[in-house]
């Protein structure tokens, strides 16, 4: 099911999110620069809800077309990360992101953020 | 006249152009260096800057330059900035430069940052633990430059 999510603040971003069964998928794809930035603010505060409403397992994030991110939208995922971090063990949700090798922002981001909470992150490529 | 190939843009701030300004920035980096590594990581500390001068800058232009030297490049930028300001790069580059692990450094920052409400404060450790380039400032007034130095060891694609 197609989930609706806030709508685009920067013209080089987009969103699409669909839940499935206790799982939500979400894919990022352009670059999330600081135009970006209030936009993946809401859509993560929205992933986050829609977590603990379905009381999902996990969310899968697909980056695998996301070329760039700056560090202030990289600060809302270690925000996220920290949120989930915060709640009860039994509301935890785990997040798997799906990583492109090929680009290098990812494979120095992504292994921080996985360092940073590695109980609930894991990394395909 | 010096044969080494340098890239220097000054532009009104404007945090909308910073991007525009990255892509271009990466298109030197992959002329000059035929690597494609060390120009993705050039980017995006080229970003990180760029968008840390253009943030903070009080008035007037925001300048970058890239120096590339026979076995290094030195990315800098300038902007007018607050006593604050100024005070708060000279703290976080000297403490990043006292931090012998640059990884160790970045994720005690992404510890900090979860809670923070105001901006990231991770540009400068991204720089320096992902782009692998070290940092240092020059300060004269209220003009602030930040450089970010990396080696190269790569063959020159243009000249």
């Amino acid at each position: 099911m197609k989930l609706d999510l806030p709508s685009s603040t920067g013209p080089l971003l987009r969103v699409e999110g669909q839940i499935d069964g206790k799982a939500i998928l979400l894919k990022f794809s352009g670059e999330a620069d600081v135009e970006a930035k209030p936009e993946i603010d809401n859509v993560v505060r929205k992933i986050h809800e829609e977590a603990l409403k379905l009381e999902a397992e996990r969310v899968e994030v697909d980056l695998r077309q996301l070329e760039f991110m700056n560090s202030s939208c990289f600060k809302v995922f270690v925000s996220w990360l920290g949120s989930v971090q915060d709640l009860d063990a039994s509301k935890q949700y785990r997040i798997h992101l799906l990583s492109n090798p090929n680009l290098h922002w990812q494979r120095r981001s992504l292994a921080a953020l996985s360092c940073f909470a590695v109980d609930l992150v894991t990394i395909t490529t | 006249m010096d044969p080494r190939p340098y890239f220097h843009l000054s532009f009104r701030p404007n945090i909308k152009l910073v991007s525009t300004v990255r892509r271009f920035t990466d298109e030197f980096y992959r002329r000059v260096l035929a690597e494609q590594e060390i120009s993705a990581r050039l980017a995006l500390a080229t970003h990180e800057m760029l968008e840390n001068a253009v943030a903070y800058a009080t008035d007037g232009e925001t300048a970058i330059r890239i120096e590339l030297h026979e076995e290094k490049l030195v990315v800098k930028t300038w902007n007018r900035t607050t006593p604050d300001r100024l005070a708060a790069v000279r703290e976080m580059i000297d403490e990043i430069n006292r931090t012998a692990d640059a990884d160790e450094y970045y994720q005690t920052q992404l510890v900090k940052t979860a809670r923070r409400t105001d901006g990231s404060g991770l540009g400068l450790a991204r720089i320096r633990a992902e782009a692998l380039m070290t940092l240092g400032y020059e300060i004269d007034k209220d003009q602030l430059c930040i450089l970010a130095t990396t080696p190269i060891n790569v063959q020159v694609g243009a000249s």
